[in-house]
């Protein structure tokens, strides 16, 4: 899978789970800085990533990543 | 005072008295820190005005929210971050780019969980340097100041205190929410409430600093977890009280500490980091204390009323037994009973019932009411030998609590001396013990603990009136020459100096030592003999053999150079006896000293005082009895003079039946002289004069053994 298409699912999901507009979500975004993502939130995103691209992700150091970009980097790890 | 600069005065300013503050990070769950941050602020009748931020929020508690600090239109003096560890950084940046000088820090996960928060904790700092920012923090619960011109609670505490003078700074947090709910429940205001927490970058020296300036603060109260500047802490509280007057107390967590279990020396095994601390405080004129409900004991005190002048105190009782151990806790806590003038004398005959007793204690008797205490309270205050009252009652039948608690009170008000109450009981005194409490009249539940807080305040005030300590060097002294020995050593590899050369580093400072000679063989020992002088005591040197005379390595009383020659094969096979493969540097030749008083003279590095000097008696007086006194390098005259009066065992030396008066003046110098090498010198780790020989008045002092660990 291409970055860019999953860049687009990414924020697909962002935007699902902080109920907020796509447009509004920026590559170098900080989910909690820039989006305002509360640590409950931060749960339900790395679960709903998760389920977008069905993948089992360490959680750990998902919940360390901060930005956008690096979600993307991140999953694409685990996306064949 | 220049403890502050101006800038950091200016930023200070804007942190207890700003006109508005962003709370960064603010968000609309109830219950969690960022909410209860925003919503204590708007609670607590802030007079300025609120700026919550938090990127997606329209309103928080119905004030308009912004996505970012920048975005906020007007100026802002303080902003508050209770963002998120991982995100300070962002939030941080962002201040220092809307000007933000001033800054509180709450959140956690800094440099107290370790690894990737040690980074976090650095990158704030860098951030704060950039654009010349404060902060307070991290990790801490923030700060609250009582000063109606501002009301800000700053911070994530359930109640804001009432009012008061009293300044309070924590190390913890959590100690803070305690301490407030706890002083509520006394009444006990306060000006400022502090919280540092990690004090990455403000710390407990720059605040303070801060509340010793603070108009609305007369007495300061500091919990400390540790001291990383030691010296910087004393320096702070000698200008403090010494030209604001305000005392400073202090609750230091970690007594327990067994910081002194492998040290290499007498001085190193006796000084642990707490006997240091304990002393170092007590130098600086901190009053130390022991748990927070003696730390509000003494606040009150120290808060409420005027210092006594004198330590004459009246005590004032409606029943005799309390009225007697008042005057056993008085008397042991260094107080005088009062003895009342003839005027004082004369008005109690004729205004007291026949059965009071009207000496001090005065007895007004189990039936007293409120004009009873009136009449002996006035007449006690307005006697010139009285300094204070201690005004103790007990709850009889007939006993009117609450009016006898108003007169007090009202009585208080008229007369600059100090009052202070003990109510003996607890139900039936409390609506009492209110009142007291509510009107600024120190009240203890103990007559042991009044007395305490009376003497205190007393012992205070005549610190206050004598000259601060001074340290004058010695211009005599060879520094360069004990650098020389000293570095000469370490690159020699040595990290001990056995008594000759220590001696030479002593000598260099004109510590008294005696002449010596070193022999390597018995036909040099038997001519140095000769010019040593008889008689003579000779010793082995090594650093293979600690304790010399249990090795048979000491020969005393050598009459002769014939005697010396003898002496050193002697000393020699006795120490091989004693441990076979014992390097011998030499034998020490010495002219014998005269009889004296045995003392020990010595010195640790403290990892927060730096140079420490202990003093104590010799022999068992220091192994058992741990009679000893330590002090932080240098000492002036007068610290010098107190070592040697805080140990018990002081008589001796002034001379007691048949004792002679010995040479303190002489020991005294050398506590000086010894404090400069220390200071001066930073490669000695400890060092023991041990013993030193204290002759009688006037004919000095000697040092009859010494060692040096670097």
């Amino acid at each position: 899978m291409q970055k860019e298409e999953i860049k687009t699912r990414v924020k697909k999901v962002i935007a699902q789970v902080l109920g907020m507009d796509e447009a509004e979500i920026s590559d170098d975004a900080n989910f909690i800085f820039d989006l305002g993502a509360d640590s409950r939130q931060s749960l339900e995103l790395v679960a709903a990533f998760e389920e977008e691209f069905d993948i089992e992700m360490d959680e750990d150091k998902a919940l360390e990543v901060q930005t956008v970009a690096d979600a993307v980097d991140f999953i694409a790890q685990y996306v064949k | 005072m220049d403890g502050l600069s101006a800038s950091k005065r200016e930023h200070f300013k804007k942190i207890f008295y700003p006109e508005s503050v962003a709370v960064v990070g603010a968000n609309r769950v109830p219950g969690t820190v960022p909410y209860d941050m925003l919503i204590n602020i708007l609670r607590s009748d802030f007079t300025g005005v609120v700026y919550p931020v938090n990127p997606r929020e329209k309103a928080i508690a119905g004030v308009k929210t912004y996505k970012y600090v920048l975005d906020i239109p007007d100026p802002v003096d303080l902003a508050v971050l209770v963002y998120p560890s991982s995100v300070c950084n962002l939030a941080l940046e962002q201040c220092g780019e809307k000007g933000i000088k001033s800054v509180i820090i709450i959140s956690a996960g800094f440099r107290e969980i370790g690894g990737v928060g040690i980074e976090r904790e650095q990158k704030l700092l860098e951030i704060a340097r950039k654009y010349d920012i404060n902060f307070i923090g991290p990790n801490c619960l923030g700060v609250i100041n009582t000063d109606p011109v501002v009301n800000l609670n700053a911070s994530f505490a359930r109640k804001m205190p009432e009012s008061g003078n009293i300044g309070f700074l924590s190390q913890s947090g959590a100690l803070c929410t305690a301490v407030l709910d706890y002083a509520q429940a006394k009444h006990i205001g306060f000006s400022k409430f502090i919280s540092f927490g990690n004090k990455a970058d403000i710390n407990e020296i720059d605040l303070l600093y801060y509340l010793g300036e603070d108009p609305k603060t007369k007495v300061i109260l500091v919990y400390l977890e540790e001291i990383s500047d030691g010296r910087g802490l004393m320096k702070a509280a000698q200008e403090i009280i010494s030209q604001t007057g305000k005392p400073i107390l202090a609750i230091k967590s970690g007594r327990t500490e067994a910081g002194a279990s492998a040290a290499a020396s007498h001085t190193g095994s006796l000084a642990g980091s707490d006997e240091i601390t304990d002393a170092a405080l007590r130098q600086a004129g901190i009053i130390r204390c022991a748990n927070i409900e003696e730390m509000f004991n003494l606040a009150t005190a120290f808060a409420y009323q005027p210092l006594p002048d004198n330590n004459r105190v009246a005590i004032i009782t409606n029943a005799g037994g309390p009225g007697v151990l008042t005057t056993d806790a008085a008397i042991q806590e260094g107080l005088q009973l009062a003895k009342f003038s003839e005027e004082t004398t004369a008005m109690f005959k004729k205004t007291l019932p026949k059965t009071a007793n009207i000496k001090n204690p005065v007895d007004v008797i189990g039936d007293a009411r409120a004009d009873r205490y009136n009449i002996a309270l006035s007449q006690a205050l307005k006697d010139p030998n009285v300094d204070g009252v201690f005004v103790i009652l007990t709850p009889q039948s007939m006993t009117d609590i609450e009016a006898i608690a108003r007169e007090v009170v009202t009585v208080a008000g008229r007369y600059d001396k100090p009052i202070f109450a003990s109510f003996m009981g607890e139900k039936d005194v409390f609506v009492g013990i209110d009142i007291l409490q509510r009107n600024n009249i120190p009240h203890y539940t103990l007559p042991e603990t009044m007395a305490k807080a009376f003497a205190t305040t007393y012992k205070f005030k005549k610190r206050l009136a004598e000259p601060v300590p001074v340290f004058e060097p010695f211009k005599d002294v060879n520094k360069e020459k004990a650098h020389q020995l000293l570095d000469a050593a370490l690159n020699e590899g040595k990290t001990y100096l056995a008594e000759f050369e220590a001696s030479e580093v002593l000598a260099a400072y004109g510590l008294p030592v005696v002449t010596s000679k070193m022999a390597t063989s018995a036909e040099e020992a038997k001519t140095l003999a000769e010019e040593v002088g008889f008689p003579l005591v000779m010793k082995v040197m090594s650093k293979d053999v600690v304790h010399k005379s249990d090795a048979g390595g000491v020969v005393l009383n050598v009459q002769s150079a014939d005697e010396a020659a003898q002496a050193y094969a002697q000393i020699v096979a006795n120490v091989k006896k004693y441990k076979s493969d014992a390097h011998i540097d030499g034998i020490l030749l010495r002219r014998m000293i005269p009889k004296g008083e045995e003392v020990i003279l010595g010195s640790k590095r403290d990892v927060s005082f730096g140079g420490v000097v202990m003093f104590g008696l010799g022999g068992i007086f220091v192994e058992v009895m741990k009679d000893i006194s330590f002090k932080v390098a240098p000492l002036s005259q007068k610290e010098a003079q107190d070592m040697i009066d805080e140990i018990k065992g002081a008589p001796l030396l002034y001379g007691m039946r048949n004792l002679p008066a010995r040479d303190v003046d002489a020991l005294k110098e050398s506590l000086q002289r010894l404090s400069q090498l220390v200071e001066e010198c930073p490669q000695i780790k400890e060092l023991d004069i041990n013993p030193l020989i204290v002759l009688e008045k006037g004919k000095g002092c000697f040092i009859a053994d010494a060692r040096i660990i670097l």
